[in-house]
């Protein structure tokens, strides 16, 4: 009679155990079989655009090289090398073999083609397929200047990108950043703008003035940033399509740390008075400011939340630099940071699941993220010096400047908000305070 | 002395009688509940001896295996793979085969140098026999088979001479520099011999008593496997955890997908990957079919599979 029992529960735990071990196991209580991912990255074939004539090969070729370097250096694609590849793709509006891509394991399968129009502008087709069904996921055409033919192959990334992943893509995006030259002692520092993957620099300013913490509008193509000119350092606003520039209020002292509400249409900055500084909001249509904090200390580098009701910020007022998160009109802050240390240019993801830090101890600087309520902390990277995190338009990367010290300068580096994937981006020279733009497109 | 004798004795002896009887059945069913649970051990040890690919191989038996002969054969009876030796590491002194009983003395195998040839050859061990025979009762407790051996105390080369049914030839010795590593490499060689090449050490007709629950799990974890492979999702966030999707799946007996998987629910934080995710998961099913290795005598435990896929390891 003992023999049952006995027999049975040890071949649960033996079959547990090896169910474990395979992945298996019962879901919810309802005896569901329970499967995570074999891999995170999805091997993906991207063979070059079919050209319409002979003249379009490279364009074909540079756009689908493009969408290979974007989602390769996303982290969760593994772009097959087109060594490998066995069908040579001659023409997009029929079925590829799929046969022969599943032999090379790509699980999905970009075509495209690029044609020039009568016009002389360019059009770009792709499809994207599911190798394994044999399926259409997704297929698109775009038309556009020559020029731009790098902006249509961060479309289709993005394109892909979300259809694989379900979330927004990143790529058609662009980032302004303080582009660094010459000795350190006399370092020459300039606003520049480029794509998100390095391409495409162009400077905004002439390197006669010192810039900093330039910050994108999420709405328009404009940045605001701080600016030493002949007097009091000053924020300013600066349309990238018109090139127009202008001071941002009429403040007596320093204003800094500009950043953009989420509409928009107002900035938030910090206030010198004396030896304090304080939060301010400006209305860019109104022009009419309002105070948001009143404190004995140095209050900076506020940043609003995604929906705009509340801001986190940088404070002082408890003895030592510190996250506060308050609401977008002011009031009581609550402290949200509390480990070794000191936190500073606090900055909320797009997705407001996160808030993004400085934190500076033990003679490094680390760039982490946590939760709006001061939870979660997570340090992503650590080092000599690492600042200023900006998020990329759907959350999920960052962006922030590492320098090394002694005679180097800094430069631009991408991470994972999971702290995978650390990425330098290609800049021409050396490189700081990097702000993401939202999506293009 | 007639029957009739006998009885009478009995009867006059009733009190040893029924003492006697007594015993003879306390004991006897001491020996058989004992024996029963010893024997149904090996049979428990199967189903999770498994390797990922080859589980339902492991738990198939052989047509041609005997019907009175139902435990699996001892793992490490029979033939090995001829083992590469470096520098034939000494002379007339074959690289044994371990026996089947779990070898609780360290294996001197380790330090052939120091082992001296041996000129007399040892009486053949039983072990083969009795793993055939009582196989339940060998290898079930290592606890107890080590206790035996100390109180036997064999000297430990007795325990390595299983007298291989045909001694390999003796390699000469020498040195060659770029197989150094493998002289470095103090693990015993027939490592390699154990895991043999035979995946299928049952020679048996399959377990008589029919472990339906073992088998259940063990296909289970095949087809897991087997859409693992296919199942490739894309996810970068922090919140990877949160997200699932219940898929019910029908098969054919030929282990095709019957229909379109059904997408029964999503849960996630952010709707639009829990619909890619189950999306992915679809695909996932239909590429990697059909699903031939199912046991088709069960086909009615995976006719209907309800699934659900997750991102829980991609932290």
């Amino acid at each position: 009679m003992s023999k049952l029992p006995f027999v049975t529960r040890r071949r649960f735990m033996m079959a547990a155990g090896s169910a474990a071990a395979l992945g298996v196991s019962s879901a919810r209580g309802q005896g569901r079989l329970q499967v995570n991912p074999g891999e995170s990255q999805l091997p993906i074939a991207i063979p070059a655009f079919v050209p319409g004539t002979a003249a379009d090969g490279q364009v074909g070729a540079d756009i689908a090289g493009v969408i290979t370097n974007n989602l390769r250096r996303s982290g969760l694609f593994a772009p097959i090398d087109p060594a490998a590849f066995i069908e040579r793709i001659t023409n997009i509006d029929v079925a590829p073999q799929f046969q022969s891509w599943k032999q090379i394991n790509a699980q999905d399968l970009v075509t495209g083609r690029v044609t020039r129009q009568g016009d002389g502008r360019l059009k770009a087709e792709f499809r994207l397929w599911d190798v394994g069904t044999a399926q259409q996921l997704t297929g698109q055409q775009y038309v556009t200047s020559p020029e731009y033919w790098r902006r249509i192959a961060h479309i289709i990334s993005d394109q892909i990108y979300e259809r694989l992943t379900g979330e927004k893509g990143y790529f058609d995006t662009r980032v302004v950043f303080i582009d660094e030259s010459g000795p350190s002692e006399r370092r020459v520092k300039k606003l520049a703008i480029m794509d998100q993957d390095g391409a495409n620099v162009r400077y905004l300013t002439r390197g006669a003035d010192l810039v900093l913490t330039p910050r994108f509008s999420p709405s328009t193509q404009e940045i605001t940033y701080m600016e030493f000119g002949q007097g009091d350092p000053r924020v300013y606003l600066y349309n990238i399509e018109t090139g127009q520039r202008e001071i941002v209020g009429n403040f007596p002292g320093v204003s800094f740390a500009p950043r953009f509400s989420p509409d928009g249409q107002r900035i938030i900055m910090s206030l010198q008075q004396g030896g304090n500084a304080n939060l301010f909001v400006m209305d860019l249509r109104s022009k009419s400011t309002t105070r948001l904090t009143d404190t004995p200390a140095i209050d900076t580098s506020p940043s609003y939340a995604p929906d705009g009701s509340r801001i986190c910020f940088e404070s002082d007022r408890g003895g030592k630099p510190q996250i506060y998160v308050m609401a977008a009109g002011g009031g009581s802050a609550q402290r949200i940071s509390f480990g070794d240390g000191t936190y500073s240019t606090p900055v909320w993801s797009p997705r407001g699941d996160y808030i993004a830090f400085t934190k500076q101890g033990n003679g490094e600087f680390a760039i982490g993220i946590m939760k709006p309520d001061g939870s979660g902390e997570r340090i992503l990277t650590s080092g000599f010096h690492n600042e200023g995190p900006t998020f990329a338009p759907n959350g999920r990367v960052l962006m922030f400047f590492r320098d090394p010290g002694g005679n180097s300068g800094p430069s631009l580096f991408t991470v994972d908000v999971s702290g995978r994937n650390e990425l330098r981006v290609p800049t021409p020279g050396y490189a700081s305070d990097p702000a993401w733009s939202p999506l293009l497109s | 002395m007639t029957a009739k004798d006998l009885i009478r004795k009995l009867r006059e002896r009733k009190g040893t009688v029924l003492s006697v009887t007594l015993h003879v059945l306390v004991l006897g069913w001491g020996l058989v509940s004992f024996s029963a649970r010893s024997l149904e051990a090996p049979e428990d040890v199967i189903p999770v001896d498994i390797s990922m690919d080859d589980t339902s191989k492991m738990m198939q038996g052989i047509k041609t295996g005997k019907k009175e002969n139902p435990k699996p054969l001892a793992d490490k009876i029979g033939e090995t793979k001829p083992i590469d030796d470096a520098v034939g590491k000494i002379d007339r002194k074959e690289v044994v085969t371990s026996t089947s009983a779990p070898d609780p003395t360290p294996k001197p195998v380790e330090k052939p140098i120091e082992k001296k040839p041996d000129p007399k050859p040892e009486p053949k061990k039983e072990e083969p026999k009795q793993a055939e025979k009582k196989p339940d009762q060998k290898a079930d407790d290592p606890i107890a088979d080590a206790l035996k051996a100390d109180a036997k105390k064999p000297p430990p080369k007795q325990e390595t001479k299983a007298a291989p049914p045909q001694p390999p030839k003796p390699k000469e010795r020498t040195f060659d520099q770029s197989k150094i590593a493998a002289l470095l490499d103090k693990r015993d060689p027939s490592r390699q011999a154990v895991a043999g090449e035979t995946l299928n050490s049952n020679a048996a007709l399959g377990t008589p008593t029919g472990h339906a629950n073992a088998l259940v799990a063990t296909w289970k974890g095949a087809f897991v496997s087997a859409v693992r492979r296919c199942f490739n999702f894309p996810y970068n966030g922090t919140d990877a955890d949160q997200f699932e999707v219940d898929i019910d799946i029908q098969l054919r007996p030929d282990g095709s997908v019957a229909s379109d998987p059904v997408i029964v629910a999503t849960r996630g934080p952010s709707s639009s990957v829990s619909r890619a995710l189950a999306e992915s998961a679809k695909r996932a099913v239909v590429q990697c079919q059909a699903y031939a290795f199912l046991p088709k005598n069960q086909y009615d435990t995976w006719k209907y599979i309800p699934m659900t896929f997750g991102l829980k390891d991609m932290l």
